[in-house]
C-alpha cells in the first residue's frame, strides 16, 4: 500500500510538472501549448545524445533544459505569437501548436531513428527503503525537484514583482500594458519557464523510459490530464496537486486492480471530476475560462 | 422547367434574372460528381483507397463544420463518435453477422444520442471547456478500445467487415463502396449546402455570434445546440460506419489526434464554408501520398505547412478564394463615414400587432425587483415600473444604476433574486427569454448584437424565427421544398421591406461588419419590428448615432407609437427621449427615485442633481 | 490658468478608432502644466477612445499626441506608460485578485529600481485616500465601488506620470464616494498634477477643471469654463448632452 502511494506520489510529480508546463504558458496566453510534451523530450534526446558522446550528465542536462527553452521560446514566436495577433479568440493556435509538435517530434525521430537510447541512470541505481516499501534515488530526487519547483513558482508567483506582473498579465493584458509591462517579454518568459519545467519534469523520467523521440506524446497527455484534474488552468500549482493524484490513482490502479488499469482508471477518475467540478479539484471555480472579452468601449 | 424557373426566380435572392442559370448549375455539378465516381470505382485500387479516405475524412470534417462553423462549438468529440461507428459495426457484422445497412441506421441513431447526452453534459460550459470535455470523451473511448481486448482486439484492432457487392444487373459500376462513399459524402454536402440555404443559417450565427439575440428572437438556443450536436455526432458515427468497410479498425485511428486533426482539416480548409472541409480533409488526407518521401521529413514538411496555413490564412482556403473572387462578382466598395438617411415617407407603416390597444390596460409591471451580480452589492434595489398599453415609457439615469440590468430582467436574460416580472398579465421571471418572444416581448441591445458575416437581411430574418412554422424540422431539405422556397421568398420580402421601412433599404446586401454604426442599429430595430411585437424594450437606441439619425429614428419610433406598439425605451440623450415619452422612470443606484411626465422629471430638483446635472 | 507657455500634452488633427471607421475624427486639444481639463459628451462621442488613443490603447490612430517633450504617437503602451501618461480606466480595471497594495506597487513597475521614491509614492497615495492604508493588504475585490476608484487613481498616480487620464471616475458612485474622488482630485491639482477627465457629469467636472471641451459623434464641438457654463453657457452644454 505504501509502495503504490510512495510510487503514485514519485511518477505523479513528474506528470505534475508537465501539468504544471502547460498551465504556466496557458495562464499568460491562454492557450494549450500541445507541443509541451516534445519540449520535454528535446532536453531526454540532448542529454542522452550529449551524455553518449563523453559530456558530464550535469554538463549534458544543462544543454538540454537550455534546448527545449529555446524551442519553447520559438513555439510561441512562431506558433502562438502570429495567431493571438491576428485573433485572440480564434482556435488558429491549436493547429500551428499541434503542427509545432509534429515537427519537433518527427525532427527528433529524423536525427536519432524512432528506437529508444540510452539515457544516464542519475540516482537510478540506488535504492531508498522507506518503511517497508522501496524508494530509488531518482524517485525521491523526482518527489524532492518537483516540490522544490512547484513551491518556489508559487512564491515567486505571489511574492516578487515578477510574479505579480505575470498575474496581472494574465488577468488582464491590456491593462497590464497600460501599467508599464511588456507584455510580449512577459509571454516569453513564461514560455521558457514552462519549458524549463517540462525539460526538468523529462531529467527525472529518462533514467526510467530512456530517450525515445515518442516520449512527448504520452508525458503530454498526463501532463495535460494531471491540469484538469487539478484545475491548472487557474492557477498553476493546481496542475501538480493534480498530477500527485493520478500518479496514486495510476500507481494504485495498476497494483490493486491489474496491470493494464493504469490505462484507463486514470480516465475514469478525470471523467467523474469533471462530472463533479468541471473546472478541477484544486481549482477555484471562477468561470475564468470563457473569453475574456476587452471591457467595451464607449465610442 | 419553365414553371419551376419562375418559381426559382421568386425564391432567388437578389439578382432574380438568373433564375434559368441557377437551377441547370447544382445539376450540372451533381452530374461532374456522379461522373467522378464512376471513374473512381473502376480505377485501380490505389486511387480508390485515396479517394475513400479522403471522402470519409471528408464527412468527418464536414460533421465538425457544421458545430464549430455554425455554431462555433469546437468539438474534439468527432474522433470518438468515429469510432463508435467503426467498432459497432465491425463488431456486430463480423461477430453477430448483422446485416450492414440495418447497423448503418442503428449507427446513426446510436452515435447521435451519445451525441446528444455527451453535448447535453458539456453545454454547461463553453468556449476551450467545451473543446476539453469532449476531447476527453475521446480519449475515454479510445482508452476503453484499447483495454476491453476482449472485444476490439486491443491495440492490434479489428479486421472490418467486407462490404457487400452490387447485384450483378450494376457489376457494370465498379466498387459499390467507392458508389456508397461518395453518396454518402454527396448526402452531407447537400445537407449542409441546403442547411446553409434555409432561414436556420443566420439563426444558428446568430446562436454563434450573438446568442442573447437569438434567445430575444424565441429560439431555444440550448434545445438548438444539443440537436445540432446530436446530428454532427450522428454523422461522424456514419463516417465511421464507411471507415470500418477500408480495413482494419483499430484505437489509434479514433484517438484525439484523430479529433484534431479533424479541426486541423476544417481549419485549413476554411471554417463554415460548405466545400472547405472536403478540401482540407483531402489535403490531409492524401498529404503522405502525395508528397512520397522519408515519412519523418514529410511529417515535418506536413507541420511546417498546417502552421503556415495558419497563420498566412486564416479564413483557410475557401476563405482566400473568397476574397480572391469577391470583386470579380461584384458589390462595390464599403462607403466609409456616415450616411445620409432619406426622411421616411408619412406614410411609412410598421407591421400592425396583432391585439389592438384597448385603453389603459398595463402591458408590462416589475413588482419589487431585486437583482445582484454573484455575490457583489444589489445593482437593483425593490424597483416597480407600470408600462402602459400604446405608451412610450423612458428609463433613464446616471451610467450604472441599473437601467440595463432591469432590461435584461425584463427582458429575461436574468432572473431576478426576487419581485415578480409580468407581462400581459402572466408572470413570466423564471421563464426563459426565448418564450418571452411568444407573448409579443422583443428587444433591442445596447451594443448590437448580429452576425457580422451576414448581410442585415439575413440578420432581420432571425427575427421572424418564431412567425413561421418548422424552420428547424425543413431545415435539411429547405431549397427542395415547395414550401421552403415560398416561406424564404416572403421572409426575405419581409425583412427587406422592413429595413427598407426603417431607411436602412441601400444596405440590405452588404454583410452587417461593413455597415456603420448607425445602420446596425437600424437593423436591429428591424429584426424586432418585423416580427410585428406587442412591446419592445429598446436598451440606447441612439448611442453613436448623427443627430440626423437620431431624428430619424424619433420619426420611427413615433410610427411604431401610433401602431400601437408599447415601448421602453433606455436612453441617455434625453433631448431625443423626452419628446416621444408618455412616462419617464428614473433610477439611481438601483432604486426608482421618480416616474412621471417628461415635464415633471425634467423639472424635479433630485433628478437634475444626479442626473441632468445642476 | 490658461494656456501656459509649453502644453503637457497636446494633440493635432487625431483621428482613431476601431475596424473600418473612425470613432474620434481629427482632434486637436491640449493640457497645459498643473491644469485640468475635462472632456464631456454623450455616450458614444468617443472621449474614451481619446483616452485610449493617448495611452496607445487604440491600435487604428493618425495625428499627433506630444506629451511633454516625447512625440507619443508611434510608441507602444507599455513606454507611454513609463511615465508620461497613466490612465485610470473606465471600469477601473484593477487586478482583482492581487491585494491593494500590490495593485498600487505595480503601478509603479518602471520604477521598481528606485524604491526610495516607489515607497514615498505610496505614503503619497496613503496620505490622499487613508482609507486604503488600512487596507492595504485586503484583495482589491472585496473592496466597495468607491475604495476601487481610489485604488485605480492610486494606481495611476504611483507612475508618476506627466499627464493622469481619469476615465469617468465617478460612475456608479454614491454621492459620499462621488465627493472622496471629487476631492481627491482637487488635492490632485493642489500638488501640481496636470489632469485629463472624462466626465458625463457636470457638477463634477466644473468643479474639478479649469477648461471643458465638449465632444459629440468624435469630435470636439465646443470649447468653454466653468465661469461661461455658469453664465448661461449650461443651456448649449445640455443642448449637447441633452
Amino acid at each position: 500500500m505504501l509502495q503504490f502511494l510512495l510510487s503514485g506520489i514519485a511518477i505523479g510529480s513528474i506528470y505534475g510538472l508537465i501539468g504544471m508546463a502547460l498551465a504556466i504558458s496557458f495562464y499568460v496566453t491562454r492557450i494549450i501549448n500541445f507541443a509541451q510534451g516534445q519540449l520535454m523530450m528535446v532536453t531526454v534526446m540532448i542529454t542522452a545524445e550529449l551524455v553518449s558522446s563523453g559530456y558530464p550528465v550535469w554538463l549534458a542536462a544543462a544543454a538540454g533544459l537550455a534546448a527545449s527553452c529555446i524551442i519553447g521560446v520559438l513555439s510561441y514566436l512562431i506558433a502562438v505569437r502570429p495567431i493571438l495577433l491576428s485573433n485572440r479568440f480564434s482556435f488558429g493556435w491549436l493547429v500551428s501548436t499541434l503542427g509545432f509538435a509534429v515537427i519537433v517530434e518527427n525532427a527528433a525521430a529524423y536525427v536519432w531513428g524512432p528506437t529508444s537510447q540510452a539515457f544516464p541512470p542519475i540516482l537510478n541505481n540506488i535504492s531508498v527503503p522507506i518503511g517497508n516499501a522501496v524508494l530509488t534515488g531518482q524517485q525521491l530526487l523526482a518527489i524532492a525537484t518537483a516540490a522544490i519547483l512547484a513551491a518556489g513558482f508559487e512564491i515567486v508567483r505571489r511574492y516578487t514583482l515578477f510574479g505579480k506582473l505575470g498575474m496581472a498579465t494574465a488577468a488582464d493584458p491590456e491593462m497590464a500594458s497600460a501599467i508599464g509591462a511588456n507584455t510580449t517579454v512577459v509571454a516569453i518568459v513564461a514560455f521558457a519557464v514552462s519549458a524549463a519545467f517540462a525539460g526538468i519534469a523529462g531529467l527525472l523520467i529518462g533514467p526510467t523510459t530512456f530517450a525515445n523521440p515518442y516520449l512527448g506524446d504520452t508525458f503530454g497527455t498526463y501532463g495535460f490530464i494531471a491540469m484538469m484534474i487539478g484545475g491548472g488552468t487557474e492557477r498553476p500549482i493546481a496542475a501538480m496537486f493534480g498530477g500527485l493524484v493520478l500518479g496514486v490513482c495510476a500507481e494504485g490502479a495498476n497494483g490493486l486492480i491489474n496491470s493494464q488499469a493504469s490505462d484507463w482508471f486514470p480516465f475514469i477518475v478525470l471523467v467523474v471530476i469533471l462530472i463533479v467540478s468541471p473546472k478541477g479539484l484544486f481549482s477555484a471555480s471562477n468561470p475564468l475560462f470563457r473569453p475574456r472579452r476587452p471591457a467595451a468601449a464607449s465610442r | 422547367m419553365n414553371s419551376t424557373t419562375d418559381r426559382q426566380a421568386a425564391a432567388a435572392i437578389p439578382g432574380s434574372q438568373a433564375g434559368g442559370w441557377r437551377a441547370v448549375a447544382p445539376l450540372a455539378v451533381i452530374l461532374a460528381y456522379l461522373a467522378a465516381t464512376a471513374y473512381v470505382a473502376q480505377s485501380d485500387l490505389g486511387l480508390q483507397n485515396l479517394v475513400l479516405v479522403a471522402a470519409v475524412f471528408g464527412i468527418l470534417a464536414i460533421s465538425l463544420d457544421l458545430v464549430a462553423g455554425m455554431l462555433g462549438l469546437y468539438s474534439l468529440g468527432q474522433g470518438g463518435f468515429f469510432g463508435i461507428g467503426a467498432y459497432a459495426t465491425t463488431i456486430l457484422a463480423n461477430d453477430y453477422g448483422w446485416n450492414v445497412y440495418g447497423l448503418l441506421v442503428l449507427v446513426l441513431v446510436a452515435a447521435g444520442l451519445v451525441g446528444v447526452a455527451v453535448g447535453a453534459m458539456s453545454l454547461r460550459v463553453s468556449g476551450l471547456y467545451f473543446a476539453i470535455t469532449t476531447f476527453i470523451f475521446t480519449l475515454v473511448l479510445t482508452v476503453l478500445a484499447t483495454d476491453m481486448v476482449n472485444v476490439t482486439g486491443g491495440l492490434q484492432g479489428l479486421l472490418g467487415p467486407a462490404f457487400p457487392d452490387f447485384p450483378s444487373g450494376l457489376r457494370w459500376l465498379g466498387s459499390p463502396l467507392v458508389w456508397c462513399t461518395m453518396a454518402g459524402l454527396l448526402l452531407c454536402l447537400v445537407l449542409v449546402w441546403n442547411i446553409r440555404h434555409s432561414p436556420f443559417y443566420p439563426i444558428l450565427l446568430s446562436i454563434r455570434d450573438a446568442e442573447p439575440f437569438a434567445e430575444a428572437a424565441g429560439a431555444r438556443t440550448a434545445a438548438i445546440k444539443v440537436g445540432v450536436f446530436g446530428v454532427s455526432a450522428a454523422m461522424a458515427g456514419g463516417a465511421g460506419w464507411l471507415f470500418s468497410f477500408l480495413g482494419v479498425v483499430s484505437p489509434s485511428q479514433f484517438d484525439w489526434s484523430v479529433s484534431l486533426n479533424v479541426l486541423v482539416m476544417v481549419l485549413i480548409g476554411g471554417i463554415n464554408t460548405t466545400i472547405g472541409p472536403v478540401i482540407g480533409a483531402m489535403f490531409v488526407s492524401m498529404f503522405p501520398n502525395v508528397v512520397n518521401i522519408n515519412p519523418w521529413l514529410q511529417e515535418i514538411v506536413y507541420g511546417a505547412l498546417s502552421i503556415l496555413a495558419i497563420t498566412l490564412l486564416p479564413d483557410g482556403v475557401v476563405g482566400v478564394v473568397k476574397r480572391l473572387l469577391a470583386p470579380l462578382i461584384g458589390g462595390a466598395a464599403p462607403v466609409t463615414g456616415i450616411v445620409t438617411i432619406e426622411e421616411p415617407s408619412a406614410t411609412a407603416i410598421v407591421p400592425a400587432p396583432a391585439i389592438p390597444s384597448t385603453g389603459s390596460e398595463i402591458v408590462v409591471e416589475c413588482r419589487g425587483i431585486e437583482f445582484g451580480y454573484g455575490l457583489g452589492p444589489k445593482v437593483l434595489r425593490n424597483v416597480d415600473l407600470a408600462v402602459q398599453r400604446g405608451h412610450i415609457h423612458g428609463l433613464i439615469g446616471p451610467n450604472g444604476s441599473g437601467k440595463s440590468t432591469l432590461a435584461n430582467v425584463i427582458s429575461g436574460r436574468l432572473t431576478p433574486h426576487a419581485g415578480q416580472v409580468l407581462v400581459k398579465g402572466t408572470r413570466v421571471d423564471g421563464m426563459p427569454a426565448s418564450s418571452r418572444s411568444k407573448l409579443g416581448l422583443r428587444r433591442t441591445f445596447q451594443a448590437a448584437q448580429l452576425v457580422k458575416e451576414l448581410t442585415p437581411t439575413q440578420n432581420v430574418m432571425v427575427g421572424l424565427f418564431d412567425r413561421v412554422p418548422r424552420i428547424v424540422g425543413r431545415a435539411a431539405f429547405w431549397p427542395m421544398l415547395a414550401s421552403g422556397r415560398r416561406d424564404m421568398a416572403a421572409m426575405h420580402r419581409r425583412s427587406a421591406e422592413t429595413l427598407a421601412l426603417v431607411g436602412a433599404g441601400e444596405w440590405t446586401s452588404r454583410q452587417v461588419g461593413d455597415v456603420p454604426h448607425g445602420i446596425e442599429q437600424l437593423t436591429q430595430l428591424a429584426s424586432v419590428c418585423v416580427a410585428g411585437p406587442d412591446v419592445i424594450v429598446l436598451d440606447e437606441p441612439a448611442t453613436g448615432l448623427s443627430a440626423k439619425e437620431v431624428r430619424h429614428l424619433a420619426t420611427i419610433l413615433a410610427n411604431l407609437k401610433s401602431q400601437g406598439v408599447t415601448m421602453i425605451i433606455i436612453e441617455h440623450q434625453t433631448r431625443f427621449l423626452f419628446p416621444l415619452c408618455d412616462r419617464v422612470t428614473v433610477l439611481n443606484a438601483g432604486e426608482v427615485i421618480l416616474t412621471g411626465s417628461a415635464d415633471e422629471v425634467r423639472a424635479d430638483p433630485v433628478v437634475r442633481q444626479v442626473y441632468l446635472g445642476e | 490658468m490658461n494656456e501656459q507657455s509649453s502644453p503637457v500634452l497636446e494633440i493635432s488633427s487625431l483621428s482613431a478608432g476601431y475596424g473600418r471607421f473612425d470613432v474620434v475624427r481629427d482632434i486637436g486639444l491640449s493640457v497645459g502644466k498643473g491644469e485640468a481639463v475635462a472632456l464631456l459628451g454623450p455616450n458614444g462621442a468617443g472621449k474614451t477612445t481619446v483616452l485610449r488613443a493617448i495611452m496607445g490603447l487604440v491600435k487604428q490612430r493618425r495625428g499627433l499626441v506630444r506629451i511633454g517633450a516625447t512625440n507619443v504617437s508611434d510608441l507602444p503602451t507599455h513606454r507611454i506608460a513609463r511615465g508620461l501618461a497613466a490612465i485610470a480606466p473606465e471600469g477601473r480595471r484593477l487586478f482583482l485578485d492581487q491585494s491593494v497594495e500590490d495593485n498600487l506597487l505595480l503601478g509603479a513597475l518602471h520604477l521598481r529600481r528606485d524604491q526610495a521614491r516607489v515607497e514615498r509614492l505610496l505614503t503619497s497615495v496613503y496620505d490622499l485616500f487613508p482609507v486604503l492604508r488600512n487596507y492595504r493588504h485586503r484583495l482589491s475585490s472585496f473592496l466597495s465601488g468607491g475604495e476601487q476608484q481610489m485604488v485605480a487613481i492610486g494606481r495611476m498616480l504611483m507612475s508618476d506620470p506627466e499627464i493622469m487620464l481619469l476615465d469617468e471616475p465617478s460612475v456608479a458612485l454614491s454621492p459620499v464616494a462621488v465627493d472622496i474622488v471629487v476631492k481627491a482630485m482637487l488635492e490632485l491639482r493642489k500638488r501640481g498634477a496636470s489632469l485629463l477627465l472624462v466626465e458625463q457629469r457636470i457638477d463634477v467636472a466644473t468643479r474639478v477643471c479649469d477648461r471643458l471641451y465638449v465632444m459629440t459623434h468624435g469630435e470636439i464641438v465646443e470649447e468653454m469654463t466653468p465661469d461661461t457654463v455658469r453664465a448661461g453657457g449650461m443651456s448649449i452644454l445640455s443642448k449637447y448632452l441633452g
